[in-house]
């Protein structure tokens, strides 16, 4: 009893010292492998040096926005910083769930301005309830989703179209990418690419379109194609392909470029954004309504977001930041490409056929086949629904009339054992009942 | 003897397979490679990176590492007392059907999977608002691991003589040190086994750390593993953790089987 | 005063444990069901079973686990009774180690085991999938069908089958009239061992098959982790709960577990 009053005594002692430490804390919620690591060390000591005030990061990682999203909207959880795509940062705004950023830091500049406009300004498309995105909201990566293939197995011609997932010569030899948004309003512009090319729809609208039809469609077209799936990944993708033991990855442009670093000299990777079509988006960090450091977590965005810390992190992870700076542009230009693409729409005039690598600066072409997603709102659950449904959906109805059979019988026989047991027993009382007779 | 020698072949035979992953790992443990399978040379670099801190995620495996410990420690050693006064009460009650209920919730997390057992208490500290770390484990490990030292020291209970205890009492001692005095020397063993049972219980726990954890950063090694899964297979000086833990137990049963065996020789 | 008489009457030492029951074990369960009939905001509704009995996701999912774990058992049982009958028997097996030997994977966690199993595959060039995901499940829980059987056999009273020996038996009839029927407390304890974390194990499935086959476990965690999916969740809990409580009562009414070998 003692040890047992003892111990519940301490949950309030510990969780009081732990609202001491707080103050000193700075809860750091991220996708896995999205930052340079040394970088964290190194806010401590600048936030120290800058405010003279002490702070450790706490840092931990997500890899489905989703799951990010209910432990805050749920689990009030109080992170300081998250970095959610921009749907979901659509949602939050709606559903009040940020806070305005502070981009007063004394003598210290606002690097948040070093963001390149496209982004800002596909970020504001976001805007909701009122709130312009912007000013809840700072950028911090941005991609395509494509398919990375290896070029041992899957020819160019066959990779630039998504076709490829329902072609029988990839059988169980694709692996998929676990996000339903993402994949969702990329495959539907392939779906729906003639009425697209026809102009009767916008890909904006194809992408977010999540009405009964357009997810029932998907539903079974995507049926069809689970033949060739050899999985479905969130984050391990990247890493088979460097082994060679997928043959195409639906993923996302940072992806494949860790992959495309990664990989040996016996293994040819390589990435594209489908001709149909494909989305574009962006993550971004925000601070949620239960943040307790708030300070602390304007200031780690800022951090972010000078020329130098971008670049580190686009090394460290293979992704591309948003900051549009010269000095980013002058980092990235590499002069042994063959091809050049048209920048200016994030870096401005003059960027118009620069020897950047593609893959992670898509030609502006290429960003026009592209569309933004948004928060599906109440539909949200359709869809996950339904993605799950594909997702289950691995049985074969005879599989299930066997295995039903099966469990009838047990249950027949586990019953008729009960009923037995209670014979038994019965039998055993009149025999008692028979015996005292006597 | 044909039969003896089937049969043993048979164990063998069964024996290698059970140990042919384990082992794979091991042998890929002495090569400095990414990936499982691609052999690059004998070399020692993936255990120099663990045990120098110079790996990607050193720090962390042996916070992770470190984490594991003392929340089996402590979760081992509360069961074990709160498990052998619960058996002690079990034991001398007198009302069949009290007994029985008691009985049945004892088995209750026994029977229960992991996940169950993790998503009611996730659920519990939810509603109670207590955010998840080392003591929403530690509880939740507890929770899990009692019911198997009631189980452990019940048998050692059936042997005692029942009228020690009575008799210290009425020999002047308190109810604490009768219980110090009199029954633990008896349920000893009992209690041992319990913990290390609970220890090992709670080692090998995964899901319901996992959902008792929280979010402050808890990590233990399994729920690591369970992260570096997801991303695409272990980094690579896991395997040479893996390797390092593989034969700590085993030396550690073999003395253990070996000095209980000189016990009863002797 | 009361207090001295409270302690020193042993029966109350329970108390305490009995608390703590109540507060971790019996609350937190009935939460499940509170939360499985509840919607998101809260209310009072039946839809979260609706939807596991119209979605064919879950369901099929759910049937799937069930055939999956069948399986995984009786492979368990088929595997693991000649070995648990082997290492018990004087005549085959007298070392301590050879038990210790099938024992020990135990102490390696299980999902180090599993990956394990994916390198091994990968190593010999054999697809991951159905086949990888049931040699991962009975390799994982092989020693826990072993173990309690190895128990039960070896606490056998000797004496019984020198009686049946005595009594004119044959070897075969005396394992199916001796042991074979003693041993079956420690078969229920290691089916209970091994059926149910089949059902409901998530992230071994997830390692093994790369996502692409899920148990029933897996559908119940995706759930949990999403606010918006929560109660669906818990939902599907409860329905698992039902399916313990099926396992325990056809495994047999008597409750004392320490019977079946398990520890």
């Amino acid at each position: 009893m003692l040890l047992f009053t003892a111990a519940l005594a301490a949950v309030p002692f510990i969780s009081a010292k732990a609202d001491d430490d707080r103050a000193h804390i700075l809860k750091v919620y991220n996708w896995a492998d999205y930052i340079d690591e040394d970088l964290i060390p190194e806010f401590e000591q600048w936030y120290k040096e800058n405010t003279g005030e002490e702070v450790h990061v706490l840092y931990q990682t997500f890899d489905i926005n989703e799951v990010m999203l209910t432990k805050i909207e749920t689990g009030h959880e109080d992170y300081d910083v998250v970095c959610p795509s921009e749907y979901i940062i659509e949602r939050m705004l709606k559903n009040d769930l940020l806070l305005p950023l502070d981009r007063n830091f004394g003598s210290v500049p606002d690097y948040t301005v070093n963001v390149s406009p496209f982004a800002v300004e596909k970020f504001d498309e976001m805007s909701a309830s009122g709130r312009r995105a912007s000013d809840y909201a700072v950028g911090f990566m941005w991609g395509t989703t494509g398919i990375m293939y290896n070029k041992a197995f899957v020819k160019k011609e066959e990779a630039q179209t998504w076709g490829i997932l329902w072609d029988p010569k990839y059988e169980g030899k694709i692996l998929m990418k676990d996000a339903v948004r993402d994949v969702y309003g990329s495959l539907m512009m392939y779906i729906r690419q003639d009425e697209i090319r026809s102009g009767r729809v916008t890909r904006q609208h194809v992408m977010n379109d999540a009405s009964d039809a357009s997810l029932k469609i998907f539903e079974d077209t995507m049926l069809c194609a689970k033949k060739n799936f050899a999985g479905w990944e969130v984050d391990f993708g990247k890493e088979r392909m460097v082994q060679g033991k997928a043959w195409a990855n639906i993923t996302w442009s940072g992806d494949a470029m860790w992959a495309l670093d990664e990989v040996g000299d016996e293994i040819d990777l390589d990435y594209v954004v489908p001709v149909e079509g494909s989305n574009v988006w962006f993550d971004g960090w925000v601070i949620p309504k239960y943040a307790k450091n708030v300070k602390a977590a304007n200031w780690f965005i800022n951090f972010m977001c000078t020329s130098e810390n971008a670049i580190r992190n686009m090394d460290a992870i293979g992704y591309v930041s948003v900051i549009g700076t010269p000095e980013v542009l002058a980092y990235k230009i590499d002069e042994s490409l063959d091809e050049t693409v048209d920048l200016t729409y994030f870096f401005g005039e003059g960027a118009d056929s620069v020897k950047v690598n593609s893959i992670q600066y898509p030609d502006a072409k290429t960003i026009e086949r592209c569309a933004l997603m948004h928060d599906a709102g109440n539909r949200t659950e359709a869809m996950l629904d339904m993605w799950s449904r594909i997702k289950g959906d691995s049985l074969h109805s005879a599989t299930i009339i066997i295995i039903g059979l099966v469990i009838a019988v047990i249950i027949v026989f586990a019953v008729m054992k009960a009923l037995g047991k209670n014979k038994k027993a019965k039998r055993r009382a009149n025999a008692k009942k028979t015996s005292s007779r006597r | 003897m044909m039969k003896k020698f089937l049969a043993k072949s048979y164990l063998y035979v069964l024996l290698l397979v059970l140990y042919a992953p384990i082992a794979i790992i091991i042998l890929f443990s002495f090569t400095n490679s990414k990936t499982i399978g691609d052999w690059r040379g004998f070399s020692l670099d993936l255990y120099s990176n663990l045990l120098s801190g110079q790996a990607a995620h050193s720090a962390t495996i042996t916070q992770a590492v470190l984490n594991t410990l003392i929340i089996a420690v402590t979760a081992a050693t509360l069961s074990m007392f709160l498990g052998s006064i619960a058996a002690v009460g079990i034991f001398n009650i007198r009302n069949r059907k009290v007994r029985k209920a008691i009985q049945f919730a004892n088995n209750i997390p026994m029977i229960n999977p992991d996940i169950i057992t993790g998503i009611s208490l996730f659920l519990l500290f939810v509603s109670l608002g207590i955010s998840g770390g080392y003591v929403t484990v530690v509880l939740a490990h507890i929770a899990f691991c009692t019911p198997y030292v009631v189980l452990s020291v019940m048998p050692r209970l059936t042997r005692m003589n029942p009228n020690i205890y009575e008799a210290a009492l009425d020999l002047g001692a308190t109810p604490f040190q009768a219980f110090r005095k009199v029954i633990v020397p008896e349920i000893k063993p009992g209690m041992v086994s319990g913990f290390i049972l609970a220890f090992t219980l709670s080692i090998d726990d995964f899901a319901v750390t996992l959902f008792t954890k929280g979010s402050d950063g808890l990590e233990t090694l399994s729920t690591y593993i369970y992260a570096d899964a997801r991303k695409g297979g272990l980094t690579p000086e896991l395997r040479c953790l893996a390797a390092i833990i593989f034969l700590t137990v085993l030396i550690l049963l073999l003395i253990i089987n070996r000095r209980s065996r000189l016990n009863k020789e002797q | 005063m009361n207090l001295t008489k409270l302690v020193q009457k042993r029966s109350n030492w329970v108390a305490p444990y009995v608390l703590f029951l109540v507060l971790f074990v019996v609350l937190p369960l009935l939460l499940i069901a509170v939360y499985a009939f509840r919607n998101p905001a809260g209310q009072f509704t039946v839809q979260n079973f609706v939807k596991f009995a119209t979605q064919s996701e879950a369901l099929s999912t759910f049937v799937y686990s069930v055939g999956i774990a069948i399986i995984t058992t009786l492979l368990c049982i088929l595997l693991g009774y000649p070995a648990a009958y082997i290492l018990a028997s004087s005549q085959f097996n007298r070392s301590r180690t050879m038990v210790l030997l099938f024992i020990l994977p135990m102490w390696i966690n299980v999902l180090m085991r599993s990956l394990a199993t994916v390198a091994l595959f990968d190593f010999l060039h054999l697809p991951l999938g159905e086949g990888a995901l049931i040699f991962g499940l009975v390799y994982d829980f092989l020693p826990f069908m072993i173990y309690p059987i190895y128990n039960t056999i070896q606490k056998i009273d000797k004496s019984y089958i020198e009686a049946a020996r005595d009594l004119g038996a044959t070897n075969r009839q005396v394992f199916t009239r001796v042991i074979w029927p003693l041993s079956i407390p420690g078969i229920i304890s290691g089916i209970m061992m091994v059926f149910l974390p089949t059902i409901s194990t998530f992230a071994i499935s997830e390692i093994l098959t790369l996502n692409n086959k899920r148990l029933f476990g897996s559908i119940i965690q995706d759930n949990m982790m999403m606010s918006d999916t929560m109660n669906y969740g818990a939902a599907l809990s409860l329905i698992m709960l039902v399916i313990i409580a099926i396992t325990s009562a056809v495994s047999g009414d008597d409750s004392d577990l320490s019977e079946g070998g398990l520890i």
